[in-house]
């Protein structure tokens, strides 16, 4: 236009700027208003001020200010853009814009965006139809031709997709669409990256009458995808691509996010200059890796730069086969080969149990479960199809684990799974008979798969199976004993190994099961074997798994939308990305598919440009450099008001010290208000005029809030709170001991249970050691009782019936060690009532212990524990006196006259009384009793009171302090 | 930024009603301020120690040849050889007229004083009114009330003041007796001529005069700065400063030559001048006016 770079959007604001000279004379003309000031004595101030006052002129600055404030309005009103924008398409033929939205246009998804909305402004100006087509749509997607309107809300519909484009199908229907209006130009916004039908893609063009072709090329050189992913002995091995023409050397970070979306591992791959491939390394630990669920590059928010690992990237399945007894491991599992060898694999390998100890069935079912490892148990035998079998699966890659045991001490030489030949028998050390020690372990050699390991210093092995001296002993010696015999041996066999540790697997021979040292080599043995298992392997039938979390085009996950449908899997075919099977997470929570957007062996190769028979001109993802400059002028307009607002007041003396202190103060914080009031509009046009500046920033600096809330960097930094409701009311119950009750919904009974228990924990706290917290009333069925050592449920034949769940629960905790003490509280009816009689609580009592395992009762021996515990007590009297206290009988245990005590295990889990306890040990706040006993005997009330105590430090001790009773006779023996 | 000073709420208006109202709710704080100042200085206000007509004791003395017997006083004389005649100690009452400037100028408050002028003329008026009248003297208003003697002196003029409209801005002093004492509360800025005829008349009648002067203390400090308009209250001309604060030291050597002026005046004719600023009390004023009355010294002039 001119040459400077400045376009004006309403030119015609600009014939304000003749109005300065108007304004330059009107600021000249009018002086700052006087302060009016009433004054009575004017009289003899006008014998002062003779002459009279000329308007005063505002200074030269200041007119000058304000001229350049009303300049600066009328240039902004003119709404000035600085680089304007050269229209791209003229004339009114029709305008096909063609997006390329698969997965690799995500990243620039918005400058693609903006350059297609321009293209339509541009098509609208000059009333041309459009049409508007994305190549990874659905083919039959409407195309157009639009008008402007229609056009921008396709526009606004379109969204970058997390799969490859089909620019065969697309250019087909566009060439279909265009060819009934022809001369149309099109407008191809490609992603520059290649797919394998593009050589016959743009064909069709050629007959569709079109007259030319914009071919915007995009940058591709930050593209980068994850082509593999494999899980190493010791690292995942990450293997990132990116475009072939790419040649600069970059570095990218990857991050291993677990299905949480928490980041739990990282690492960095670095490109060369000219290499369009990189590899990097995860080092974790096997069991982190294993929570790997997705590989993500940093940084980078498309599909491709996330790969998804499912359960064939995880976990080793291992079988255990024992030859010992099979009830051996229900039994006595402590005793169980295999005990040991499952609680060290459990963390980190799915465990495969046989069925039958019959080794000729369930070897075979074993390995068709695809075992990555057997560990074999003390077996010196093997049927011979199952060996044949178990050499079949060893070559192709299994791993073999056998232990050494008495059975294969005393197999013959024959057994050809083994790495080292044996010599019959096996060596013991360290026993009556023998001169030699239990061996330590010597240091692992350097080059076996437990290098590295510390040496166990704890370990001893007493017994082990000796290796025939071979040349290549010392090579498959994995670990050594201190004087050099080997403990752990192996062997590669074609692409599987058979490693044999010289001991026993449980603990007879060596105590090295039990160690620590034990768990690592093992994980390190089963991490070196091959993943055999898989679904894509197994050559079954084809299975439908349903979408269950699909990757987003952005890279993220999300749930999946109604358009995703089940994959199919199997049946020889590999699934492929298409519309609708979207790279993602298929089937259940426990088996997922990882469907993934790269394979191993993609490249990312450069589109062409293609030759036509019409011309084809390429052009770039120009960002759009103008800059509206309205924005900035009305900040720079305002900024100059405020200071020339300030300038006023500065003028009219506000700012000055006064000698008149009293008002002053006010008067300054009132013309501080007044400049921060003035500066802050000024502040909000500065930082406003960013977002008035138009799209060129939005070029620029890319993450829209959108798309950074989704971003992984953001997700890393979310803490991930594991707390439940409830917890904080659990570790309230089990910090300090509590007294407990039942609620029976009574409102009297269960204040008096709670001011008992009150009065109770008062007497504990003054009279012993233990200082029970408040008590506390339970519902049976609602609330969790294994946190109370002792609960006290008065029965009341008038409550409601607990419910079956309640009183299973109430059984439940008393099986667990916990113990209940009925108090019926009617010792006065039952004495009253004629012999036989039962009171109506103690029918409701038998109706709940109905329900319950109860024991055998007894009421409470003179020489029982209960009596002893803390107080000496000869019987336990509550308000009443008379009840006996009844608890679990103690069987096959005789009273001795020599013993004070009858010794037993455990404490009884029932206690049963009339004489209410409660009334005795219910205090009011003060502390003074609520209810009388019967008869009204303080020393009764004490009784009370102390049995209290004891049935808590029965509770609390247990059988302990029946041995406690024997302390002053052991302390004489001692003594003499 | 607020104007330093301003005009007060029209306590003085032409609308005889509005101006009723505003006295009547302006008096009763008024009287009860001029009671609380009266208690103070109460004390030191004697008689005439003269002897003469009036109630109270004054002295015995020799009966002298001529006097009417009836004044001797047989009770004394009984008790020796001498006649004595009781002398009373004089207590006539003596008119004091007070007088306030009524005009627009003392409707005036600016932020360094408390009260604006007219208050404070009126409590001070008021409070002498019940000094007085507690004393047994005569007061008087020229134009407003004629001499009267009453406890209850204040709020009869109180009562006059709320009633009467137009008063003149100058007394009307046709009235005047001679020995008759006269305060006169403004703040005298009028033109000085104005002022020096009205004391030459007062003085050809005899009066002696009590000039009380009340002053805002921005007039006399003059604390203005910068562009101001300055506005006369009562002709609303109006005067541009561009520089306030050039002026202020002229300005105040001409307003306080005014003050010397009036001043020289009355101490040359033995009657006092009494300078009160807004922002002290007005007890300060009070009490140097009852002295300058109480003791017949001359001149007292002073500043409060």
């Amino acid at each position: 236009m001119n040459a400077l770079p400045l376009a004006f959007g309403a030119p015609m604001v600009l014939a304000g700027l003749i109005a300065l000279p108007i304004i330059w004379w009107l600021l000249r003309m009018t002086p700052p208003r006087p302060q009016e000031e009433v004054f009575p004595p004017l009289r003899i101030l006008a014998n002062v001020l003779k002459k009279e006052e000329t308007p005063s002129k505002s200074p030269w600055w200041m007119t000058l200010l304000r001229l350049a404030l009303a300049a600066l309005v009328i240039l902004a009103l003119a709404e000035p853009v600085w680089n304007p924008r050269p229209v791209t398409l003229a004339g009114d033929q029709p305008v096909a814009i063609v997006l390329d939205n698969g997965w690799a246009s995500a990243e620039d998804w918005d400058q693609k965006h903006d350059t297609a909305e321009r293209l339509i402004n541009d098509a609208e100006a000059a009333g041309a139809p459009i049409y508007v087509m994305g190549t990874a749509e659905r083919t039959n997607a409407e195309i157009g031709p639009f008008d402007a309107t229609r056009a921008l809300e396709r526009l606004e519909a379109l969204n970058p997709r997390p799969i490859p484009v089909d620019r065969q199908q697309a250019f087909e229907r566009l060439a279909t669409a265009i060819t009934a209006t022809p001369g149309a130009r099109i407008a191809y916004l490609n992603d520059g990256v290649e797919t394998a039908d593009d050589a016959t893609a743009f064909a069709p063009l050629a007959q569709s009458g079109a007259s030319s072709m914009l071919w915007y090329r995009p940058d591709t050189a930050n593209l980068a995808g994850l082509a593999s992913v494999e899980n190493g002995a010791d690292a995942l091995v990450v293997h990132a691509i990116r475009p072939t023409d790419a040649n600069q050397p970059r570095s990218v970070t990857v991050g291993a996010f677990d299905n949480k979306g928490r980041r739990i591992a990282e690492t960095s791959l670095a490109f060369g200059p000219g290499s369009s491939t990189a590899e990097g390394r995860i080092e974790a630990p096997i069991e982190l890796r294993n929570d790997f669920s997705t590989i993500r590059v940093d940084g980078s928010r498309q599909a491709a730069a996330t790969r998804l690992l499912d359960d064939n990237a995880k976990r080793r399945r291992v079988a255990l086969i024992s030859g010992a007894e099979a009830d051996a491991a229900t039994a006595q599992p402590l005793l169980s080969p295999l005990y040991y060898i499952s609680r060290a694999l459990q963390p980190f390998a799915d465990l495969l149990q046989p069925r039958t100890a019959d080794l000729a069935i369930s070897i075979p079912e074993l390995l068709d479960q695809k075992p990555s490892v057997v560990v074999m148990a003390d077996i010196g035998k093997l049927p011979e199809a199952a060996e044949q079998r178990l050499a079949d699966w060893v070559s192709k890659g299994g791993t073999l684990i056998r232990f050494a045991g008495p059975r294969l001490a005393g197999a013959g030489d024959d057994d050809t799974l083994l790495p080292v030949t044996l010599r019959r028998g096996e060596r013991s050390l360290g026993g009556t008979l023998s001169w030699t020690e239990p061996q330590p372990l010597a240091a692992f050699p350097a080059n076996g798969p437990f290098a590295g390991l510390p040496t166990p210093q704890e370990v001893s092995v007493k017994r082990q199976v000796l290796a025939d001296p071979s040349p290549d002993l010392f090579e498959k010696s994995w670990a050594n004993l201190a004087d050099g015999t080997p403990l752990v041996t192996g062997e590669t066999r074609d692409r599987g190994r058979v490693v044999l540790f010289h001991i026993a697997p449980d603990a007879t021979w060596s105590n090295l099961p039990i160690s620590g040292t034990f768990v690592e080599m093992l994980r390190r043995i089963v991490v070196l074997s091959r993943n055999l298992g898989g679904t894509e392997e197994n050559g079954t039938a084809s299975v439908s798994l349903p979408p269950y979390l699909m990757l987003a085009a952005d890279g993220s996950m999300i749930p999946p939308t109604p358009e995703t449908k089940p994959l199919t899997v199997g049946g020889g075919a590999t699934p492929e990305v298409s519309y609708d099977n979207p790279p993602g997470f298929y089937g259940s929570e426990d088996a997922l598919y990882a469907l993934n957007l790269l394979g191993p062996r993609s490249e990312l190769t450069p589109l062409v440009q293609p030759s036509l028979s019409f011309p084809v001109t390429a052009t770039a993802y120009a960002a759009d450099e103008s800059i509206r400059l309205r924005g900035p002028l009305f900040a720079a307009a305002a900024i100059l008001l405020a200071l020339d607002t300030l300038l006023v007041l500065w003028l009219g003396g506000h700012f000055r010290p006064r000698r008149g202190s009293r008002p002053q103060g006010g008067r300054k914080a009132a013309a501080m208000g007044a400049v921060v009031l003035l500066l802050l509009p000024g502040g909000w046009l500065l930082s406003a005029s960013p977002l008035a500046g138009g799209q060129a920033f939005a070029q620029t600096s890319s993450p829209t809030p959108a798309q950074s809330a989704q971003s992984p960097e953001t997700s890393d930094n979310t803490i991930h709170d594991d707390s439940r409701p409830g917890d904080q009311a659990m570790i309230d119950a089990v910090s300090v001991t509590h007294l407990a009750y039942i609620i029976t919904g009574d409102k009297a009974v269960d204040d008096i249970s709670r001011a008992g228990l009150q009065g109770l924990t008062q007497f504990l706290i003054e009279k012993t050691a233990l200082e029970p917290g408040e008590p506390i009333g339970l519902d049976p069925a609602r609330d969790d009782l294994s946190f109370y050592p002792l609960i006290y449920w008065p029965v009341d034949p008038n409550a409601a019936m607990p419910s079956e769940a309640a009183i299973a629960k109430v059984d439940a905790y008393m099986q667990q060690g916990g113990t209940v003490l009925f108090d019926t509280r009617d010792e006065m009816a039952a004495g009253a009532g004629l012999d036989g009689a039962t009171t109506p609580a103690g029918q409701r009592l038998r109706a709940i212990l109905d329900g319950m395992n109860v024991p055998p009762l007894e009421p409470v021996p003179s020489d029982h524990v209960l009596s002893k515990s803390f107080y000496i007590m000869p019987d336990f009297p509550g308000r009443f006196r008379g009840s006996p206290l009844w608890v679990e009988a103690s069987l096959n245990s005789e009273s001795r006259e020599d013993r004070p005590v009858r010794t037993g295990d455990g404490v009884s889990p029932i206690l049963i009384t009339a004489n209410d306890f409660a009334g005795a040990w219910a205090v009011d706040q003060r502390g003074a009793p609520l209810l009388p006993t019967v008869p009204n005997d303080p020393m009764q009330r004490a009784y009370a009171m102390r049995g209290g105590v004891n049935i808590m430090m029965y509770m609390l001790t247990g059988n302990y302090k029946s041995d406690q009773v024997h302390v002053p006779v052991l302390l004489e023996r001692l003594g003499n | 930024m607020a104007a330093l000073g301003q005009r007060v709420e029209p306590v003085a208006t032409t609308d005889a009603l509005a101006r009723a109202r505003q006295r009547a709710a302006l008096v009763p704080d008024l009287l009860v301020e001029a009671r609380r100042v009266v208690s103070t200085v109460i004390t030191g206000w004697h008689g005439r120690r003269r002897r003469g007509m009036g109630e109270n004791f004054w002295q015995f003395r020799p009966y002298v040849e001529g006097e009417a017997l009836s004044r001797i006083d047989w009770r004394r004389s009984a008790r020796d050889d001498h006649t004595y005649v009781r002398d009373r100690e004089w207590e006539a009452a003596h008119t004091v007229w007070l007088w306030t400037d009524p005009s627009a100028s003392m409707l005036y408050q600016s932020n360094l004083g408390e009260v604006s002028k007219e208050w404070r003329a009126l409590v001070i008026t008021l409070a002498l009114a019940e000094l007085l009248s507690r004393s047994g003297e005569r007061i008087a208003y020229p134009g407003v009330i004629d001499p009267f003697a009453a406890r209850n002196g204040a709020e009869r003029l109180a009562s006059a003041l709320v009633h009467s409209a137009g008063v003149p801005a100058l007394p009307d002093i046709a009235n005047i007796r001679r020995f008759s004492d006269i305060i006169l509360v403004s703040d005298f800025l009028q033109p000085v001529e104005e002022v020096l005829e009205l004391l030459e008349r007062l003085a050809k009648h005899g009066v002696r005069a009590h000039l009380i002067e009340i002053t805002d203390p921005a007039e006399e400090v003059f604390p203005y700065s910068g562009r101001t308009e300055f506005r006369d209250p009562e002709t609303d001309e109006r005067i541009t400063a561009g520089r306030a604060e050039l002026f202020a030291q002229d300005y105040r050597k001409l307003y306080l030559a005014r003050r010397e002026t009036l001043a020289a005046y009355c101490k040359r004719l033995g009657w006092s001048f009494t300078v009160n600023h807004t922002d002290r009390p007005a007890s300060e004023a009070l009490v140097r006016v009852h002295m300058n009355m109480t003791a017949d010294m001359g001149y007292q002039g002073g500043v409060a």
